[in-house]
C-alpha cells in the first residue's frame, strides 16, 4: 500500500496506526474548542447567577414602586429616570446616527466617507467617562447637574453605534434593489427612503437597540451629569436625575446591607429591562425578515 | 380622467419647451388604461453617441435609429459596451461617478439629454429591467408592482390596484400570483421574479423597455416565457435587449445591432439591420464571424 495512494481494497483494511492518530488529533480539536467555549461562556451565566441569587431576595414589589424617600424606600425614581434619559437620549441620537451612516454610505465622496468612517472609530473608541466629562464641562456650567447633561453625554456614545450599524446593514443592501427603483423614475431621496432604507430596516432597529443597552447601562457620564438624586423626575430634565447604574453603583459602596441587596437588586432590574428589549426586537427583526 | 388631463398637459407643457416636436409624446403616465399608443410613440434615435468612464471610452461614436414598437437587440462580444450603450439611453448610467456621454439621444425627437430634461422623468418614459431578478425584498408582490406608482405619488388607491393587475396580465404572472399578492415578492421563482420585474416596469407606462440580458439568470423553460412575453409586449412597448444568446436574439428581434470591441477597448457598432439580414446574410466579414460562433 503507498503512503498517498489508495485503493479501494485498502477501504476494508484493518485501521492503521495513521488512522488511530487521526481521530485522537479529531477528538482533541473539538475538545479544546469545547474548553475554550465554555470559558467564554461560563462566567457570563455565572455572572447572571450571582445577579439572580444575590438580587431576588430584595426584589420586591415596593423596590420597584417606592422611591428612596419612602418609609419603605426603593428604586422607582432610578427606573423611571433612566427610562427616561434612555429614551431621550435616543430619540437625539437615532436620527442623526440614521441620517449621518446613509449619507456616508449613500451620497459622500469616498474622501469624506472614509474620513467620517475614522471619526466613528474613535468615537467607538472613546471611554464613555470622556462623553461624560465633555458634557460636564460643556453643557454643565451653563444648566448644571440636569436631565440635558446627561442627555448630551448619552447621545454622544450612541451615535456612533447607531450610525456605525446604520452603515454597514446599508451596505448590504444589494446595488440592484437601488438600480430597481431608480429605473422606474423613482427619486434618489424617495429610493434612499421608501426602499434602501427600507429594505435594511430590521438592521437599522438593531443598531438603535444596541445603542439603547448601551446607554441604559452606562454609569460614568451620569455621575458627571445626572448625578443622582432621591427625588422622583418626571420630564423634568433641568434637574438632577436618578438613573439605575447611579443606584448601583452608590448603594454598593455603602455600608448598609439593605442598600447593598438593593444595589444587586437594581442590577437584577436592569438586566431584565435590557433582555427584554433585544428579545422583543429580536421576535419583531425575525417576524418581518421577508426571505 | 380629468386628473388625468391634467397630469397629461403638465407633462406635454414641460416636454414642449424649447422642442417644436412634442405633439408625439403624449404622456405615458397618463395614458388611460388599455388605450391603445400611437404607433410612432418610443421611437429613439443616436447620433454619434459616446459613453466615458472618465476618460476611458466605452462606447464610440454609435449612429442608430430604433424603430418604436419593435424589438432591437444589441449583440456583440463581452465588454463591448452593449450594456454601457443600454444604460445611457434612460440615463441609468448617471447613478455610476464619473460616467459621462457625448453625442444625442433623441426620444421622438425630443433630446433626453436636453438641458431642461430631468432624469428621473427620463427613466419613467424609458424603463429597465436588470439581468439579475431584482424585485424589493420588503415589498409583497402586489407592493413590487404598485411600488413606481406608490413612489411617484399621483394614483388613488383603486387606480393602483386596476394598474397592478393590468400590469401583472401583460406581464403573464397574473394566473400564478393571484391568490398570493401580499406574499413576499422575493418568494417568487427566478423566472417569476423577472416577469414581476418586468410588470413592475410596465406598471409605470414607459413607452420603451430596456432590458439588460433579461434571461442570462434563468433557466431554459423561464427564458423562453420571458421570450414570448417580450413578442407580445413589442404590440405597446419599443424594447431594446441586450443579449449574449444570439439564438435569443433571432429569435425575438425585429432589428439587430452587432458590436465589437475596437483596438483602444472602446466599443464600436460594426453594423446593424433587420434581424434575419444579420443572421444571414450580413455586409461585415466580422458579424458573420460572431454571428457563425467563430470568436467572442
Amino acid at each position: 500500500m503507498s503512503l498517498l495512494r489508495f485503493t479501494a481494497a485498502d477501504l476494508v483494511k484493518a485501521p492503521s496506526g495513521r488512522d488511530a492518530r487521526r481521530r485522537r488529533a479529531d477528538r482533541f480539536m473539538r475538545g479544546i474548542m469545547f474548553v475554550t467555549a465554555a470559558i467564554a461562556v461560563v462566567p457570563l451565566i455565572g455572572l447572571i447567577l450571582y445577579i439572580i441569587t444575590n438580587g431576588l431576595p430584595f426584589l420586591t414589589s415596593q423596590l420597584i414602586v417606592n422611591s428612596p424617600l419612602d418609609i419603605e424606600p426603593g428604586i422607582s425614581n432610578a427606573i423611571i429616570g433612566s427610562l427616561q434619559l434612555t429614551i431621550a437620549s435616543i430619540i437625539l441620537a437615532a436620527p442623526v446616527g440614521i441620517a449621518g451612516g446613509v449619507y456616508l454610505n449613500e451620497f459622500a465622496s469616498p474622501r469624506v466617507s472614509s474620513a467620517g468612517e475614522l471619526l466613528i472609530d474613535v468615537m467607538l473608541g472613546t471611554p464613555s467617562i470622556i462623553a461624560g466629562l465633555f458634557a460636564f464641562l460643556v453643557v454643565v456650567p451653563a444648566l448644571g447637574f440636569s436631565g440635558y447633561a446627561a442627555i448630551v453625554a448619552l447621545s454622544v456614545l450612541m451615535i456612533p453605534i447607531v450610525m456605525r450599524t446604520t452603515q454597514e446593514v446599508i451596505r448590504l443592501v444589494p446595488a440592484g434593489v437601488r438600480e430597481a427603483s431608480l429605473a422606474l423614475g423613482i427619486p434618489v431621496w424617495k429610493t434612499t427612503i421608501f426602499v434602501t432604507c427600507r429594505t435594511a430596516a430590521s438592521g437599522l432597529l438593531t443598531g438603535v437597540v444596541l445603542a439603547v443597552s448601551r446607554g441604559l447601562g452606562e454609569t460614568a457620564p451620569l455621575l458627571l451629569t445626572a448625578k443622582g438624586t432621591n427625588d422622583t423626575e418626571i420630564l423634568n430634565f433641568g434637574s438632577t436625575m436618578n438613573a439605575m447604574p447611579i443606584v448601583i453603583y452608590r448603594y454598593s459602596s455603602s455600608p448598609d446591607s439593605l442598600l447593598i441587596g438593593q444595589a444587586w437588586a437594581t442590577a437584577l432590574v436592569l438586566l431584565v429591562i435590557a433582555l427584554t428589549l433585544n428579545v422583543l426586537v429580536r421576535f419583531r427583526t425575525v417576524n418581518n425578515r421577508v426571505a | 380622467m380629468a386628473e388625468e388631463k391634467g397630469k397629461k398637459m403638465k407633462r406635454s407643457e414641460a416636454n414642449t419647451v424649447g422642442s417644436t416636436n412634442a405633439s408625439k409624446t403624449a404622456s405615458p403616465a397618463a395614458r388611460p388604461a388599455g388605450a391603445a399608443a400611437k404607433a410612432s410613440e418610443g421611437s429613439l434615435n443616436l447620433q454619434n453617441l459616446e459613453v466615458f468612464y472618465d476618460k476611458f471610452r466605452a462606447v464610440n461614436n454609435v449612429s442608430l435609429n430604433i424603430e418604436p414598437k419593435k424589438v432591437t437587440a444589441l449583440i456583440g462580444p463581452s465588454g463591448c459596451g452593449k450594456s454601457t450603450l443600454l444604460r445611457a439611453l434612460n440615463r441609468m448610467h448617471e447613478t455610476i461617478p464619473n460616467a459621462t456621454v457625448k453625442g444625442t439621444i433623441t426620444l421622438d425627437g425630443i433630446d433626453v439629454y436636453g438641458p431642461l430634461v430631468d432624469p428621473v422623468r427620463v427613466r419613467r418614459v424609458i424603463g429597465m429591467v436588470f439581468q439579475k431578478p431584482n424585485p424589493f425584498p420588503t415589498m409583497s408582490i402586489f407592493g413590487n408592482v404598485a411600488s413606481g406608482l406608490r413612489l411617484a405619488g399621483a394614483s388613488s388607491k383603486g387606480e393602483i390596484a386596476g394598474i397592478v393587475e393590468e400590469s401583472l396580465k401583460k406581464a403573464a404572472l397574473w394566473n400564478e400570483v393571484k391568490d398570493k399578492l401580499n406574499e413576499p415578492g422575493t418568494s417568487l421563482s427566478g423566472g417569476q421574479q423577472q416577469r414581476l420585474c418586468i410588470a413592475r416596469a410596465i406598471a409605470v407606462r414607459p413607452e420603451v423597455i430596456l432590458m439588460d440580458e433579461p434571461c442570462s439568470a434563468l433557466d431554459p423553460i423561464a427564458t423562453l416565457k420571458i421570450e414570448e412575453l417580450i413578442r407580445e409586449l413589442r404590440t405597446e412597448y419599443t424594447i431594446v435587449i441586450v443579449t449574449h444568446n444570439m439564438q435569443q436574439a433571432s429569435r425575438v428581434s425585429d432589428s439587430t445591432a452587432f458590436f465589437s470591441m475596437g483596438e483602444d477597448r472602446g466599443g464600436y457598432l460594426v453594423e446593424s439591420g433587420l434581424t434575419p439580414q444579420i443572421f444571414t446574410a450580413p455586409t461585415q466579414q466580422l458579424t458573420e464571424d460572431y454571428v457563425a460562433g467563430r470568436f467572442g
